[in-house]
Order: C-alpha cells, then sequence, then structure tokens
C-alpha cells in the first residue's frame, strides 16, 4: 500500500482516539477563550431582561435525554434569569420521555438557589399527550388540559395557578427544543394567540429557526452549546455550556483538518490513478 | 361501516378544529365543545405511547420463552420494562381505596418510593440508568461525524465543495476559537458570516422549504379531513 | 468541583461511568456489555412510557376527575384510548380505526390552520416585503439575496415540470443557494453532535475523576 492509500484508509478507531484526545485536551489543558455574542442571543436576553419583574413566563422542556449537554444549560442559564427577576415560572414538557421529569429535576435544583417557593414562585404542569392540541387547549383554559401538575396536585390548590388561567396571563414563553415542537408554539402560539415565543434549541434545529427569527416569529434564538455559552454569559454564570467551549473549538479545529486530509488523499490518489489510465 | 365511520369522525373531528379558528372560543358554544375536544384529544393521544410498549414486551418474552440467541438481552429488556412500569404505577398515599388496601400490606413509609414523584424508584431508574445511557448513545455520534468527515465528505464537484468550504467556514464562526482566527483576518468576518451565510443564504433556503413542506401539510390535512387519505387506518 | 461524596453518591457516580464506557466500548468493538446495556436502556425507555400515562392520563385526567368530579363524560375518551389497544389483535385492528380517526382528524384540523396562517403567510409576507425595510447598500443586496434564494428554492423542488428553460436556469440558482445552505447546517450538525460527546466527557472527567481523587 502506497503513503496515500494508507491515508485514506486509515483504521477509524485511530480518528475516534483523536476525537477523545481533542475533547479532554481543554480539560486538562484549560484556554478559554471568549465567548463573542449572536445578535439572536443578546435579542432574547433583552426580551426577557426588559419585562417587568414579577412578570409571569412559560419555559418548556421539549427536549429528550439525549441532547440535554446543549438544552439542559439553556434552561439552567434561563431559569436563573427568570429567577433573578423574581418572575413566575409556568414550566411544561411536550416530549414523553423524560422531559417532564428533566424538567422537575432541574426547576426544583435552580429554584433552591433562589429560595423560590413551589406553587407560588414556580410550577411544573408535567405532560400532555399530543402537543398540537395541548398549545392550542392552553388558549382558553390551561386547567382543561392540566387538571393536575406533575406530582398530581389540582391546579386550584396551587396559588400560582390562580393567577395563570390561559395565554392571557403570560408574558413571554421561552421554548427550549431539540425537536419540531418549536416550529408549532411559533406556527400556533405566536401565530395565531400573539404571545411572544423565545427559542433555545439544538445546533441540529438551528439553521431553520433563523427564517422564524427574520419573519418576526420566533423573539431569539440560542443555537446550540454555543448559543448556551452565550446566555450563560449574558447572565453572568461559568456554566458547563461555557466549559465546554474550548472543547468544541478544539475538534471542531480537528474536524476541519480531517476533510481537508481526506480530501488531499483523495485527490492525490485521483491523480495517480489518471496518470496510471494516461501514461 | 368499518371505513365509513371512521372517516365521519376524521372529518368532524378536523372540520371543528378549522371552524373553531374563526370564532372566539370563550363566547360561543363550540368555543367550550373545542376545549373538551382538545381536551378528549390528549387522553386518547396517550394511550398511543402505550401500544409500542406492549408491542416490546410481547415479542422479547416470545423470544425469551424460546430461548432464541440472544434471549437473556432480551429477558433484560423485559425485567427492565417492569421494574420502571410497576413501581410507578402503585399508589403514593393510603387516601384511595386501593391505597388504603396496599397499604394495609406495605408500611407507609415506603410511599415516596413509588409513583412518579421527585425520590421513587421511577425517578432514580430515570435519572442514574436510563438518561445517561440515552445520551452516551446519542453521543457516540460525534466519532461517527468525525469518521464520516474523513472518509466521505469528498468534494467530487463545484456543488460540494462549495457546500463543504461553507461548512468549514460555519464550523470556524460558532466556536470560540474559531471565531478568533477569522478575526485575524478582519474584525468583521464573523458579522458577516452571520449576516449573509446564515441570515441570507440560509435562511432563504429554509424559508422555502418551510413554505414547501407546509404546503404539503396543508393539502395532507384536507385530504385527511375529506376522508381521500385513509392510509392511516391500516388494513384490515 | 466535588465535595466529601457519600458512598450512595459514589455508587451512582460508578453506575453512571460503567453505563457510558459499556456504551462507548461499542466503538471498539461490539461485546456483550454494551449489548446488555443497550437492551436495559430500551427496556427502561419503554418502561418509562408506562409510568407517564398512568399518572398523567389514566389516574390524572380520567379516575380523579371521574370520581372526585362526576366528570362521567371522560369515559367517552377513556373507551376510544382502550379501544386503540384492539390493534393488536389482527382479528379485530379496524376497532381501533375510530380512536385512531379522532386523534388523526382532530391533528389535521389543527396542522390545516397552522400551515396556512402560521407558516406560509408569515414567511411570504417578510419575504415580499424583505426589499420595502432593507436599509442601506448591504440590506438591499440581502434582501435581494433571501427573495432569489427562496424563489430559486422553491422552484428547485417543484419536480411536476422538467426543469428546462428558465425553471431550468432558476433550478440551478436554487442549487447554488441550497449548497450553501446545506454546508451551513452540515456545520451546526457537527457543533451539534460534538455538544453531545463533550457533555458525557465532562461527566466522566469532572464528576467520575472527582470520585475516583476522593477514594484514591
Amino acid at each position: 500500500m502506497s503513503f496515500w492509500e494508507k491515508v485514506a484508509n486509515i483504521d477509524r478507531r485511530w480518528i475516534y482516539l483523536l476525537v477523545a484526545i481533542a475533547v479532554f485536551f481543554p480539560m486538562i489543558f484549560i484556554m478559554q477563550f471568549p465567548v463573542e455574542l449572536t445578535p439572536e442571543a443578546q435579542q432574547l436576553y433583552n426580551a426577557i431582561d426588559n419585562l417587568p419583574n414579577g412578570s409571569i413566563v412559560m419555559l418548556t422542556f421539549d427536549y429528550y435525554p439525549s441532547t440535554m449537554a446543549e438544552t439542559r444549560p439553556m434552561s439552567i442559564a434561563a431559569l436563573r434569569h427568570m429567577f433573578s427577576k423574581d418572575m413566575k415560572v409556568v414550566t411544561l414538557s411536550n416530549i414523553p420521555l423524560g422531559g417532564p421529569t428533566i424538567a422537575e429535576d432541574v426547576t426544583r435544583s435552580i429554584a433552591k438557589e433562589y429560595g423560590k417557593e413551589y406553587g407560588i414562585d414556580y410550577v411544573n404542569l408535567g405532560y400532555r399527550a399530543n402537543y398540537t392540541a395541548v398549545m392550542h387547549g392552553l388558549a382558553s383554559s390551561i386547567e382543561s388540559i392540566f387538571n393536575a401538575d406533575f406530582t398530581g396536585t389540582p391546579l386550584k390548590d396551587l396559588p400560582l395557578m390562580q393567577k395563570v388561567k390561559n395565554y392571557n396571563d403570560i408574558r413571554f414563553i421561552l421554548v427550549v427544543s431539540d425537536n419540531a415542537t418549536i416550529d408549532y408554539w411559533i406556527s400556533i402560539v405566536n401565530a395565531q394567540y400573539g404571545i411572544p415565543v423565545g427559542g433555545g434549541v439544538t445546533a441540529v434545529s438551528a439553521p431553520k429557526m433563523y427564517a422564524f427569527v427574520e419573519a418576526g416569529q420566533l423573539t431569539g434564538l440560542l443555537g446550540g452549546m454555543k448559543g448556551a455559552a452565550e446566555y450563560e454569559k449574558l447572565v453572568g454564570i461559568k456554566g458547563t455550556a461555557t466549559r465546554g467551549m474550548d472543547s468544541q473549538s478544539l475538534v471542531h479545529f480537528l474536524i476541519i483538518f480531517l476533510v481537508i486530509a481526506g480530501n488531499v488523499a483523495f485527490f492525490a490518489l485521483r491523480g495517480r490513478e489518471k496518470g496510471r489510465v494516461n501514461g | 361501516m368499518r371505513t365509513t365511520v371512521p372517516v365521519i369522525v376524521a372529518f368532524l373531528a378536523g372540520i371543528a378544529m378549522v371552524i373553531s379558528f374563526f370564532f372566539a372560543p370563550e363566547r360561543t358554544i363550540l368555543g367550550q365543545f373545542q376545549e373538551n375536544l382538545l381536551q378528549w384529544v390528549t387522553i386518547v393521544g396517550g394511550f398511543t405511547l402505550v401500544l409500542g410498549v406492549f408491542s416490546i414486551v410481547r415479542v422479547n418474552a416470545r423470544a425469551v420463552s424460546r430461548r432464541n440467541d440472544g434471549w437473556i438481552y432480551k429477558l433484560a429488556t423485559v425485567v427492565s420494562v417492569f421494574a420502571m412500569a410497576l413501581p410507578s404505577m402503585l399508589p403514593t398515599s393510603s387516601s384511595t381505596t386501593f391505597g388504603k388496601i396496599f397499604y394495609s400490606i406495605v408500611p407507609e413509609s415506603w410511599a415516596s418510593a413509588f409513583g412518579t414523584n421527585p425520590g421513587s424508584i421511577y425517578d432514580w431508574l430515570f435519572n442514574y440508568l436510563d438518561s445517561p445511557m440515552m445520551e452516551t448513545m446519542f453521543a457516540t455520534l460525534a466519532f461517527y461525524i468525525a469518521s464520516a468527515a474523513y472518509r466521505a465528505f469528498r468534494a467530487r464537484s463545484a456543488e460540494a465543495t462549495l457546500l463543504l468550504i461553507t461548512a468549514c467556514i460555519v464550523m470556524l464562526w460558532r466556536v470560540p476559537m474559531g471565531e478568533a482566527f477569522l478575526r485575524l483576518f478582519s474584525d468583521n468576518i464573523p458579522e458577516y458570516i452571520n449576516a449573509f451565510v446564515m441570515k441570507g443564504f440560509n435562511m432563504s433556503v429554509q424559508r422555502g422549504i418551510i413554505i414547501g413542506a407546509a404546503l404539503g401539510m396543508a393539502s395532507m390535512s384536507l385530504r385527511i379531513i375529506l376522508g381521500i387519505e385513509r392510509t392511516y387506518m391500516g388494513k384490515g | 468541583m466535588v465535595e466529601s461524596l457519600t458512598f450512595w453518591d459514589h455508587f451512582e457516580i460508578w453506575l453512571r461511568a460503567y453505563l457510558i464506557l459499556s456504551l462507548f466500548s461499542f466503538l471498539y468493538k461490539d461485546n456483550r456489555f454494551y449489548k446488555m446495556s443497550e437492551h436495559i436502556f430500551a427496556g427502561l425507555s419503554a418502561g418509562y412510557y408506562v409510568g407517564l400515562i398512568w399518572q398523567t392520563v389514566i389516574i390524572q385526567q380520567l379516575i380523579n376527575p371521574m370520581i372526585d368530579e362526576g366528570k362521567y363524560l371522560l369515559i367517552i375518551p377513556g373507551l376510544l384510548g382502550v379501544l386503540m389497544f384492539a390493534r393488536l389483535i389482527p382479528k379485530w385492528s379496524w376497532v381501533s380505526r375510530v380512536s385512531l380517526a379522532f386523534v388523526i382528524g382532530n391533528t389535521a384540523g389543527i396542522y390545516l390552520i397552522n400551515a396556512l396562517h402560521g407558516l406560509i403567510f408569515p414567511q411570504l409576507y417578510d419575504t415580499m416585503g424583505s426589499l420595502t425595510k432593507a436599509k442601506g447598500f448591504s440590506g438591499g443586496l440581502l434582501a435581494l439575496v433571501v427573495i432569489i434564494g427562496v424563489i430559486s428554492t422553491l422552484i428547485y423542488f417543484y419536480f411536476s415540470k422538467e426543469h428546462k428553460g428558465v425553471l431550468g436556469v432558476t433550478a440551478r440558482v436554487g442549487i447554488w443557494f441550497i449548497m450553501i445552505a446545506f454546508g451551513a447546517h452540515f456545520g451546526y450538525t457537527v457543533m451539534g453532535r460534538i455538544s453531545l460527546l463533550i457533555g458525557r466527557a465532562e461527566f466522566l472527567f469532572y464528576d467520575w475523576g472527582g470520585s475516583l481523587r476522593q477514594l484514591f
């Protein structure tokens, strides 16, 4: 095998090892390049920050555990922002596999740090099936869809829910999502009921969301772990997303190197093949 | 009858939602009907999620009983289903009739272990087994994408080259180190990438796709409501 | 980051570390540790649905309202839900059609309005108005890019007519726009996948590493 053939056919497990090294290296040798803000993240932050203290907002946990590395830091930063402004937070999830449990876990742990009381400062509504019906149903009456919260406590026993009957009582909805549910929050809740919706999505979904941001249907956007790091910077915390940016940087450079190297090997072999055919 | 009744049900359920769009729900009887309809849909929709679980248990239990290849793994699947499901279905207090009977046998101090609340067996299994495994399964994709980047992403044509160059530029732009590298050439490069690549070329294509897909969604929905599209009913 | 951990904390960290490493071991070679973890994961995920639906639908939405509030009309959706299980018996699967039709018909009604009012109209409105909203030369140029991009993309995906003549040229322009957009999408996708790996790596380095340091 020639040099270029060896390069082109390298065992993929060596590539896996390189990726692993690139991920762990910055955890040992910390670099911490500054996280620059995008206008979309700033727009989302401003939208929430400009709300009066004590406003009632909704935070959705529309993501599976599989994407928590990107989305959980967004939820945590958002909750810190909202609780620091004494906002009342109503959470729910449209994801049947893990969503409501993640919502419960995250909100309770952050609320404890800010001395917030369940039922008065925040409520986790839990999950109901068929998210399009849920989104429509919340417009007329939250209690018609969620007669109890995630733990089974009737809404009439929760003081916060006496003030929140439907979308008219909610000032802003921040959707943290890793799937198409955000499309429906935008096209049903924002388009038909006029409630401002902000988005925190995984990197895979982020390119699509620009269309909604530009059309004014989405107020601000956090895209992937970088988006979460931007929001952490705006809120003034150094969370897991900020910490992961160095590893993200190094692996991106590695991937670009691999793309270039793979193509160089490809063209070198193709050139040799053409030379062999012609001569 | 087997087809006509479902078609009529689909029509009524669909047309109710379309008509209710034009009337404010709080001021009409139709609004109250819509509220009930939506509530019922969330209830019926919930049952569809459990259908798959029955299939999984049935298929795996059959493989275990026949001692097929790898039956020990299938047994682990079945045991895991019940380990998660059974404690979550048990009562969390003696306030109900079933609860009273249950807690006459079992100490009531065990109540926090049952149900789906924080601190229950269900919650623990999810947080310490299911969730980490789900995260890890998806994390392995990172290795595959790196391998694919090396072995499969080839600039075979002008279009493919454009795709790869754009991808590399965006990959640089989206990380702090990459952004610092781009700013070495010009301070405005990251802003230009955001403005022209993401909010220009990317956004226009995404918008075209959104509009096209929405047109397809609208036409399919109309076909379902009018009973032209019946594939959702299946055979039999 | 890690304060003094109890035995139970160590056990939970090591359990998660074992599961993560057993699943990652597949990258080297398929093995029994990976297979066992994978099958347990499938079972737990299925079991999660059961617990969630039992509590949120059966108890909270059916039993409690019927017994505590006398809402006996809820027996109808309850029955429709139970009829769904007829799908598991081939001879009786037709019975589940009514339940399916109810859910799908309702969803279709929502989707019809949602597609037109929530997606098509706002997106078209913003596209057509982009030139009037544009500020300065670069704004105008960007607006032109957007309009050309939207139109050429839609034409590229229009397969009912052969791409010849003006249609062919526009579709060709569309391909170039699509390549740039997909390149951007690929870049973001790489970012997304790497982020998930970083999440696991952070657990192994900080949490499991912390436990190792405390124990040894």
